[in-house]
């Protein structure tokens, strides 16, 4: 793919949330997106369209993540509220909610049947919740982090971990290790490579770095954005062939992910990015922002 | 009478004698056989041979039914439930009718099975299967260490079989031919039936050769085997059957003897359902009747239509004798004679009648092929030596030839050309093989261009060796290229070629002597970079001395071996002068090496020439800078290794079977995880951990002697210890405590701890605080500064921003994180500064005591910052010193310095220190700080009644700082680094 192809020109505006969006995911196929923000709702939106689709509210809090299943029919939310939320899409329903954590709830994820969610803390663990059964209790704490756990990725096999202690922890649950890889710098998002080889972590030293999950490798480093204080997101393209974040001057910034130059930045938002998704197809790519919109981006 | 008696019994067991019970036995024959005469149906009663009730029906109350004489339980007959569960899988149970017999009927099952007794064991089956009823019975007394039962292999029959028993009274002994007691009489007889067998095989095998002309041939030498055969074994050998008779027909009798084409279609049928009629060679080996178990076919004999040949009466005089036949090994023998019979029919020049010559011989392959010589082969040895020249001089050289148009290839072709008549042929091999890829350089393995630098090469030759050399006329003799020099010479009526005579050709004269020195130690690659270098490389031409400093350096670095131990007239520089210089020698070494080799890929010499010249000057000039560069670089490198640690793990049962996976600790008893990961950090400290925590005990403990320590340790160290004396007794007092918190606790509270006391003291003393913070945030530039002074890479990003929020927070004290930021989410400083909040607004509750100590501490660290910034400045030199003497260590030690230096373990030793003396003295109020704040926490979040309650066990959280120190220090630098800087700014917080 070349430079030219990256999404650079602005398709849509989602407008809708008052105050900072705080996620941006697109579900699984990338035909619809969801938001979350800091005026406690979720959105649903068509963002090829640029339509608003349903708003889903009941956390008491800001929500500051989201996912869906890969049949779309489930949503699981977290965020100020110590709670993670589990909705059918549908009927816009809480389906359940489950408490436990001791503080914010940074990130969830489900895992590939759905039927567990993974939540990450602020209270420096990571939780799994059963979605089959109807107990409200975690089914596994993981608490070896030592700060607050920011992201969470899942694989077929494995759940892995970003916190603030610099850490990005793996959790192997077939041979049940533990293989931490230490950063050295405050992580606060990871994102895995489409082929699930490496990790992508934010750093709050203003860096991506890009580490070899088998070798724990660091292959590489992104610098040139600003990350210092705030949870941005950042993932890698759906060919792999670039690394994109935002940055907190508003900008978005596509690397190259073997040789670390900046392939392209463009002014995105007024404000902080917090959060950008990349379609998992397309040359699209959605990001929200601190002042509020939601931008899809198409090449 | 008696049946009167029985009769009348009603209570109690009556005591039977033996005569009563036969009595009732009969009795109960007769009347089974009255009532079923008399009675009706339901009211039969079904008895056992002894006459007692034993009514099977379930339907009639089941009159312990099934119990007694039927299944083995009370309850019945109960149908097998599957159950097959993930742990415990279901077998296939392979059931036999001797699951469904009673003991009674299984022992009558065993009266009835016919075998032989020992006695009359004929082969020793019976034995070997007592052997292994033996073994398993004895093995199900006592469990041995292979479990199951004994393979068959290990329980061999004790006895011989009675055939060996007989064969053994008449006079047989093992390891020999039975047929050697026998004499001559029987002779003729095997002699028979063993042509009559090779003569069926000998058909069997010429249908393999599908030459059926050629039976009669191969059946002499065959016949005329055997008969030596058996003169010369007279042991056995193992039996050997080549074709088992697998048909029906009779002996030696072959249907397709004139049909082979048949004999393939009829194999592969029979293959098809093999099985039956087919028995195994091996099965053979003890049976000596293996053969006549087999069927007699009705066909027994000649067809009809078939002719009768010779061989067929040899058939049928010996078929019957087969079964005494040994059938000898008769493959390889009859192979090998085969093969001499093609052979010699070979020889011969005119064909036997009936014979052919095959079309195709595999006896006249091509073995011994002569090895294919590579075209550009030079019929001469080439002598690794100096400036060895492709074409000696006396050689006209290959003629002359146009450049190519390409003029940048022609430049490369003349710079190559020249290079490689200057430094030899080596390194025209070498720029081969380097650049085998590269199709700029074809020439070289004969591409485009390769006449042309053939001619340059040879012109260049000729221009750098003596010209006095006759020189022949080029378009002389162009067959002369294929002749050696040698003997050229000699048909020119030279004197050979000497050693002398090509040294004299080169051109290089003072290098020739370490050059020829180092062909015979060195790799070959050095010599010609250590040539050129001596020509090219004088990156010091400013000072010769220095130069001279430098080419001993070069000479040490590439020549290996005994290092010169005076240094050379640097005696006089100081230890950090020379290493300083050494630094500058790498570089540049490192640099012409590196100009060497791109050089191949540049266009010519020239260039190569400018590039050096020009990397000279660079290293005149600046030597420390280039130093840095590498430096830096290393640090970099350094960095591309994480930490990578492991721990144990268990994900919970549950956890993977919602992600579909097996248990990995499934069936394991549950060890505690954490626990397990904590005792590895407690056990497995690397060395330095232990280091540092044996001078943390030392400290601990208040003893200020002069302990070893490190240098960089030193100072900061010091002003721990006396720091440190005065809070002694409490420490020593509470370790056991400690080491279960160890064990239970989480390092992340120790940090938390430490952000809380310090934020504590913040809104209280508003001036002091940011006293305090300006200080620190002094010192934290003057560190900053520092480090990037010794080229660290200290990330400044990061430290600023959290300065800026350092500061943003104390003056606001109370205010709520998300009021400061009141919009976003805030990653970094939200723990802490949480924490801060909730622990600052319970402080204020608390009271007088818990506002003056932080302070306090807050003073004393502050202190320490002082000193330890000055310990680092002390160092600065060292590391300097430190920073010339070797190339990669440089990448680590400042780092390393660095953290011992940031004084960050004493400086939190100190603050730990400070800590628990707060609480000591504070045990007067009965309660520590500490406790109290996480009972506290205790209040405001559910988290802190975990820890909390571990935490009140132990008064004191010195302990586990030194705990949370041997964490650290097990980690690399990097995070020290970076996680003391964090600290540093929780602090400052």
């Amino acid at each position: 793919m070349s430079v030219a192809d990256l999404p650079k020109t602005e398709a849509n505006v989602l407008r809708g949330h008052e105050g900072t969006v705080l996620a941006a995911r697109f579900n699984s196929d990338g035909n619809y997106c969801l938001s979350a923000g800091k005026d406690r709702t979720i959105r649903l939106w068509n963002p090829h369209r640029g339509i608003h689709i349903k708003t889903y509210k009941s956390h008491g809090r800001e929500v500051r993540d989201v996912h869906v299943t890969s049949d779309n029919s489930k949503l699981c939310s977290c965020g100020g509220d110590r709670q993670i939320f589990y909705w059918d899409v549908a009927t816009g329903k809480v389906i359940r909610k489950f408490r436990g954590h001791e503080g914010e709830v940074n990130a969830v994820k489900f895992n590939e049947y759905s039927s567990v969610v993974v939540s990450a803390g602020f209270d420096q663990s990571l939780r799994a919740w059963d979605c089959r059964s109807h107990s409200n209790e975690p089914i596994q704490i993981i608490d070896t982090f030592t700060d607050s756990v920011m992201s969470v990725c899942l694989t077929k096999t494995e759940i892995i971990g970003g916190s603030v202690d610099g850490t990005v922890r793996t959790f192997d649950m077939r041979i049940g290790r533990e293989v931490s890889d230490d950063l050295g710098q405050p992580v606060n998002c990871i994102s895995m490579s489409n082929d699930g080889n490496c990790i992508l972590a934010s750093c709050l030293d203003s860096t991506l770095r890009l580490i070899d999950r088998s070798s724990g490798e660091l292959l590489q480093q992104y610098k040139g954005h600003t990350c210092k204080s705030y949870k941005l997101d950042c993932c890698i393209t759906n060919t792999d062939a670039h690394v994109t974040g935002g940055s907190e001057d508003g900008f978005i910034f596509f690397w190259d992910l073997v040789d670390a130059s900046v392939a392209t930045k463009f002014r995105a938002h007024s404000s902080v990015v917090t959060s950008v998704s990349y379609h998992p197809k397309d040359n699209c790519m959605i990001s929200s922002s601190v002042d509020g919109t939601i931008k899809v981006w198409k090449s | 009478m008696d049946r009167d008696e029985d009769d009348f019994v009603f209570y109690g067991t009556p005591i039977e004698r033996e005569e009563e019970i036969i009595s009732r036995k009969k009795k109960a024959v007769a009347e089974a056989s009255g009532n079923l005469r008399t009675l009706v149906p339901w009211k039969q009663e079904v008895r056992d041979e002894e006459g007692r009730r034993r009514f099977h029906g379930a339907f009639s109350g089941g009159f312990s039914a099934g119990y007694y004489n039927t299944v083995g339980s009370k309850e019945g007959w109960t149908p097998q439930s599957f159950v097959s569960s993930r742990k415990n899988r279901a077998e296939v149970k392979q059931q036999n009718i001797l699951n469904f017999l009673d003991e009674d009927e299984k022992e009558e099952l065993e009266g009835q099975s016919l075998g032989t007794s020992l006695q009359f064991d004929t082969f020793g089956f019976t034995a070997a299967e007592l052997a292994r009823k033996q073994a398993e019975k004895e093995q199900q007394k006592r469990p041995s260490a292979i479990p199951g039962p004994v393979p068959d292999e290990l329980v061999l029959p004790s006895t011989d079989s009675i055939g060996v028993k007989l064969l053994l009274k008449m006079g047989w002994r093992h390891g020999r031919s039975i047929r050697d007691s026998h004499t001559n009489k029987s002779y003729d007889a095997r002699r028979e039936a063993r042509k009559a067998f090779l003569a069926f095989s000998s058909s069997d095998a010429k249908k393999q050769t599908a030459d059926p002309e050629s039976v009669p041939g191969e059946l002499e030498s065959y016949i005329d085997l055997p008969a030596s055969d058996d003169v010369q074994s007279s042991e056995s050998t193992p039996v050997y059957v080549l074709y088992p008779k697998q048909d029906l027909h009779g002996l030696g009798f072959d249907p397709y003897k004139h049909a082979p084409e048949f004999r393939e279609k009829k194999r592969s049928r029979l293959s098809d359902n093999k099985g039956i009629g087919y028995r195994s060679a091996l099965s053979m080996d003890n049976n000596l009747f293996g053969f006549k178990s087999g069927k007699v076919a009705p066909g027994f004999g000649i067809g009809a239509l078939e002719e009768l040949d010779a061989e067929d009466e040899d058939v049928y005089a010996s078929g019957y004798d087969f079964e005494e036949t040994y059938v000898e090994d008769i493959d390889e023998p009859s192979r090998s004679i085969m093969e001499d019979k093609q052979k010699s029919v070979r020889k011969e020049p005119g064909v036997l009648s009936g014979f052919r010559l095959a079309l195709n011989s595999d006896y006249q392959h091509e073995r011994f092929d002569p090895p294919v010589v590579p075209k550009d082969f030079v019929p001469h040895h080439k002598f690794p030596g100096p400036l060895e020249t492709g074409y000696k001089l006396g050689d006209p050289g290959p003629p002359e030839v146009p450049p190519p148009e390409d003029n940048n290839l022609k430049l490369l072709i003349d710079g190559v050309a020249t290079l490689v008549a200057r430094c030899g042929k080596l390194f025209e091999d070498l720029s081969r093989e380097k650049n085998q890829s590269n199709p700029l350089f074809s020439f070289l393995v004969g591409g485009n261009g390769h006449d042309y630098y053939a001619r340059k090469l040879w012109e260049e030759q000729q221009k750098r060796g003596d010209h006095t050399k006759q020189k022949l006329d080029v378009k002389l003799s162009p067959h002369m290229q294929k002749m050696t020099a040698e003997s050229r010479g000699q048909i020119l009526g030279e004197r050979p070629l000497e050693r002398s005579a090509k040294d004299s050709s080169s051109s290089a004269t003072s290098a020739d002597a370490i050059q020829l020195q180092y062909n015979l130690s060195d790799t070959f690659t050095k010599p010609a970079l250590h040539g050129e270098m001596l020509e090219a490389a004088k990156p010091f031409k400013e000072d010769p001395a220095k130069q001279q400093r430098f080419e001993r350096f070069l000479k040490e670095k590439y020549q290996g071996g005994l290092r010169s131990t005076e240094s050379g007239g640097a005696s006089h520089m100081s230890e950090a002068a020379r290493a300083r210089e050494r630094m500058d020698f790498e570089a540049a070494a490192e640099a012409i090496q590196k100009g060497k080799w791109s050089k191949d890929s540049k266009l010519s010499t020239s260039q190569f020439m400018e590039y050096l010249s020009s990397g000279g000057m660079q290293f005149t000039s600046g030597g420390l800078a280039q130093a840095k560069d590498t430096q830096t670089e290393n640090s970099i490198t350094k960095e591309v290794h994480l930490k990578r640690k492991e721990y144990q793990w268990r994900p919970s049962p549950i956890l993977c079977k919602r992600f579909d996976l097996i248990d990995p600790y499934m069936g394991k008893p549950p060890p505690a995880p954490r626990m397990k990961s904590k005792m590895e950090t407690l056990i497995f400290t690397s060395d330095s951990g232990k280091d540092t925590k044996a001078e943390e005990i030392v400290i601990a403990k208040g003893v200020s002697f002069p302990v070893a320590q490190s240098d960089a340790q030193g100072l900061s160290k010091d002003v721990a210890d006396k720091e440190s004396e005065v809070e002694v007794e409490a420490e020593n007092v509470e370790r056991p405590v400690d080491l279960y918190k160890a064990i239970f606790s989480d390092d992340s509270d120790d940090e938390e701890d430490t952000s809380i006391h310090n934020e504590v003291g913040h809104p209280e003393k508003k001036g002091e605080a940011a006293n305090t913070t300006l200080n620190r945030l002094i010192a934290g530039d003057f560190l900053e500064s520092l480090g990037k002074e010794l080229g660290l890479e200290v990330p400044p990003e990061l430290s600023s921003s959290m300065n800026k929020v350092g500061n943003s927070v104390p003056p606001k004290g109370t205010a709520t994180v998300n009021s400061v930021d009141s919009d976003i989410l805030r990653v970094d400083n939200v723990p802490s500064s949480n924490h801060e909040i909730l622990h600052s607004q319970e402080i204020a509750r608390d009271g007088p005591r818990g506002n003056i100590e932080p302070v306090n501490g807050n003073s004393a660290r502050s202190n320490s910052k002082y000193t330890e910034t000055g310990s680092f400045g002390n160092q600065f030199d060292k590391i300097i010193l430190e920073k010339a003497t070797q190339e990669d260590r440089k990448a680590k030690t400042p780092s390393r310095r660095h953290r011992n230096l940031s004084s960050s373990p004493s400086s939190e030793d100190e603050r730990s220190k400070k800590r628990s003396g707060r609480h000591r003295h504070r045990h007067s109020d009965s309660d520590s700080d500490s406790s109290s704040d996480h009972r506290d926490r205790h209040r405001s979040r559910s988290k802190g009644r975990r820890k909390g309650s571990s935490r009140e066990k132990s008064s004191s959280s010195s302990r586990k700082h030194s705990k949370h120190h041997k964490h650290r220090s097990r980690d690399s630098p990097e995070k020290e680094r970076s996680e003391t800087k964090r600290d540093k700014h929780k602090r400052r917080g």
